[in-house]
């Protein structure tokens, strides 16, 4: 650099305090408002709350420590939890593909077809899991097989979601092309789509079985099936000892299954 | 290297995927063979199915429209509250869990902590804040806050491990002590993703609050469980359409407004900024 | 033979990339088409297949009107058409070979290719076209793992599959470097001539359109401002497609010297 600096211009006016954005004291007096309302609405109140903690003794005595002994119970709901996630994950993510694809602009450019998919899974996915499993229960009766059902349209809505925001994301050079060489449209996807998204779709897949061994143990509160249905028996007896003793295994379950998971899915992506 | 150009290859044997793929099937199979799913039951769920879709999305009990909003209310409240108790707490925590704020051994004892709350459920903590202070929106509340505290707190010390380490480097350049840093090196960097975490996870918690009710935890869902177990299906047609509605509105707002916090940080920062992938945190359940 | 009459496309911005272009393209010829970027030429050229649909006028090939063409029509005009694109457009996460089948999509049948079983004709077919580009030996490879040069190859390898009756080039060598760019070049011009496949080049180096077109066309604003030989363009036909005189910008040669 050889230049000299160059030459100090006359004393420019200093701007004056650059303005804040308006919204946010708004913002925050909205939030302050709501947290209000919203507290009073359900009359939270601190004192009360520690108060009412400090009554809990009895339960966690009686809680702690867990019953080891119930063990042997919990085993065989403990793997029907894990065969639930297994056939609802595939079958789920295996239904969840083609609504994924019908559901991104880049893969499915009918209009119409595009606007139906997305709210079909709008509605999908706005419903809890767990309210399928109360559907279900009420139509099968209570078991695994309202459970699986369940969770299958849960997935259907995990992966739908994921899926066709990353098909959003792609390269669509391919399907140009692809569509340049007189590709039908659901070949063009084979061919031009899948293989883009591939590692992400087994990679969601991977994290839909997570959540799958989560959602299987609570959908069995309601009945469907699971460590979950006992879980619900055992609180109809108050039995706090064995409570605690399956909520250690679940604990133990969904820990174990997400480590594999993330190791998995990072050897993936 | 004898080989000719010409020479066509031998096709690799894709051993990987296949011993992937025949692992998959291997497992589906053993336990589709052994789970007692009674399938036959299966006959009869269109009927069924039918019958009461039909009672609930055709007959709706619009009457009984009042209650149920109030209801709904109530769960978004839970949620809101959960919510707020949530982003209070993870901020802390969330600055602690990330490696470049604190060494290596707090910031991985603290992801382990923000991991093993994260592993309970909302409805399992409700279970047992059900057990400790009663029935009630209480219980649902502080499920949902406890869970928030844990997946916000993971989310924070990820995106704050994503910073541009530049501008941290240039506030401590100038002798800014670490809090300083904190305030001006790595939050003005962080603000917006975090904020829009929130309301994303406040789209989340009002899924689950809708729910807590079935174990007593407060909200819409105490009724709609009784409403489907007495087979009161007009009832529970009318109260999952409240809840689908307030579940697809609240989404809808929210996500305008994380687009517009989210742009407004792009254009600020100068950077183009994704939102951090969503994969961590996807409704319904997490 | 590819036949516009009064060809126009106007984009749903308003804006006008074709006006009222009248053209005709023989069989077997090797056409180049200059022009600045925005003159219309990518539009031209994807007007040819159908991917730009015209707003106005007619487009036939071989008597058959690609405009009134149904979905089922345009797919098999489509299939007698390669293309070749600047950004190569692979799936870089598959192999070579499956991208190059791409180019066999309208003729191997839905549950096999869906299935990924290809006829063994049809990877006949593949393997030849890309032995005539010269990388059979990396068919098996993720089309990731290769240079640009050898990307593109691969296009026009996608293209040959086909076994098409036009091909259609647009900028296939503005991602590339000099060297590679004349490799190229020269391999679309032997499969014109060993072939006598119709070729449709968009270029942006005048060097590379007078070198290797057997005819050059010239746009500027969606309009034809010259049709002739590469060797019969002057200093002034510059300046009517251009709007300006000859800089080094335009010339590959210069740009390599660069």
């Amino acid at each position: 650099m050889t230049a000299t600096a160059p030459a100090a211009p006359g004393p420019v006016a200093r701007p004056a305090r650059a303005p804040r954005s308006p919204w946010l004291p708004v913002a925050l007096v909205l939030v302050v408002a709501a947290t209000w309302w919203a507290a009073d609405g359900i009359g939270f109140d601190v004192v009360e709350l520690i108060a009412s903690l400090g009554r809990a003794n009895r339960i966690v005595s009686e809680a702690f420590p867990p019953n080891w002994g119930f063990v042997d119970q919990t085993i065989r709901p403990l793997i029907e939890t894990f065969q639930m996630a297994v056939i609802a994950t595939v079958i789920g993510c295996g239904i969840g593909l083609p609504v994924a694809m019908l559901a991104s602009g880049i893969s499915n450019p009918n209009r119409p077809l595009l606007w139906i998919d997305r709210s079909v899974l709008a509605v999908v996915r706005a419903v809890p899991d767990i309210m399928y499993a109360l559907i279900f229960v009420s139509a099968l009766s209570v078991g695994p097989l309202p459970g699986v059902l369940a969770l299958i349209l849960f997935n259907i809505g995990v992966i739908g979601k994921l899926l066709s925001e990353t098909i959003d994301g792609i390269d669509p050079g391919p399907l140009e092309a692809a569509t340049a060489a007189g590709g039908s449209r659901l070949l063009v996807n084979r061919w031009a789509v899948l293989p883009q998204v591939l590692p992400n779709y087994v990679a969601y897949a991977l994290y839909s079985f997570e959540l799958n061994i989560r959602a299987s143990a609570v959908i069995g509160l309601v009945g469907a099936g699971g460590l979950g249905q006992l879980l619900q028996t055992q609180r109809r007896f108050f039995h706090y000892d064995n409570q605690l003793m399956i909520i250690v295994e679940l604990f133990a379950l969904v820990v174990v299954i997400e480590m594999i998971s993330v190791w998995l899915r990072r050897r993936l992506v | 290297m004898t080989a000719s150009v010409s020479q066509r290859p031998r096709r690799p044997a894709a051993l990987g995927r296949n011993l992937a793929f025949l692992g998959v099937l291997l497992l589906l199979v053993v336990v589709v063979a052994t789970i007692d799913l009674k399938l036959a039951r299966l006959v009869d769920l269109p009927g069924q199915l039918a019958s009461i879709l039909g009672k609930m999305l055709l007959s709706p009990d619009t009457p009984y429209f009042g209650d149920a909003a109030a209801l709904m209310v109530q769960s978004i409240q839970i949620a809101w509250i959960g919510t707020i108790m949530g982003a209070i707490l993870s901020l802390p925590l969330g600055f602690l869990g990330a490696k470049n704020v604190t060494g290596g051994l707090m910031a991985n004892g603290m992801r382990q902590l923000l991991n093993a709350i994260r592993a309970f459920p909302e409805i399992v903590l409700a279970i047992v804040f059900v057990a400790m202070i009663g029935l009630g929106p209480f219980a649902g509340t502080l499920a949902i806050g406890i869970h928030s505290i844990g997946t916000l707190g993971k989310l924070t010390a990820e995106v704050i491990e994503g910073i541009d380490p530049g501008p941290v480097e240039a506030a401590r350049a100038t002798g800014a002590n670490q809090v300083q840093t904190l305030r001006w090196g790595v939050f003005p960097q962080v603000a917006p993703e975090i904020v829009a975490f929130w309301l994303y996870r406040f789209e989340i918690n009002v899924r689950a609050s809708a729910i807590l009710g079935i174990v007593g935890a407060g909200g819409i869902g105490e009724a709609l469980s009784q409403a489907l177990v007495y087979r009161r299906y007009e009832r529970a047609g009318m109260l999952i359409i409240v809840v689908v509605a307030a579940t697809i509105l609240i989404d809808v707002a929210s996500g305008w407004l994380r687009r517009r916090i989210i742009e407004g940080g792009t254009k600020r920062g100068g950077t183009a900024r994704r939102q951090p992938e969503l994969i961590e945190v996807d409704p319904n359940v997490a | 033979m590819i036949r516009l009459e009064r060809a126009s496309v106007t984009y749903p911005g308003g804006v006008q990339a074709l006006r009222e272009l009248t053209l005709e393209i023989p069989d077997g010829q090797m056409l180049v088409i200059v022009g600045l970027s925005g003159a219309g030429k990518s539009t031209l050229i994807r007007a040819i297949n159908g991917l730009v649909p015209l707003t106005g006028g007619d487009l036939t090939i071989d008597g058959r009107s690609v405009v009134r063409a149904s979905t089922r029509e345009l797919r098999e005009i489509r299939s007698k058409i390669g293309m070749i694109f600047q950004t190569f457009n692979l799936v870089r996460r598959t192999s070579v070979l499956n991208n190059v089948l791409m180019g066999r999509l309208h003729d191997a049948g839905t549950l096999r290719s869906l299935l990924g079983a290809y006829r063994a004709e049809d990877v006949e077919l593949a393997m030849r076209a890309l032995e005539r580009v010269g990388i059979v030996d990396k068919a098996y490879v993720r089309a990731s793992n290769l240079s640009g040069g050898q990307q593109q190859r691969v296009g026009i390898a996608r293209a040959l599959a086909q076994e098409p009756k036009i091909i259609l080039a647009d900028e296939p060598v503005a991602s590339l470097d000099p060297p590679t760019s004349h490799v190229v070049m020269r391999d679309l011009q032997r499969i014109n001539r060993e072939l006598g496949i119709t070729t449709i080049v968009n270029l942006h180096f005048l060097d590379l359109a007078r070198r290797y077109g057997d005819r050059m066309i010239g746009m500027r604003g969606g309009e034809l401002v010259y049709d002739g030989t590469g060797e019969a363009a002057d200093e002034q036909v510059f300046r009517d497609i251009y709007g300006r005189s000859l800089t080094a910008d335009d010339v590959l040669e210069a740009q390599a010297a660069v």
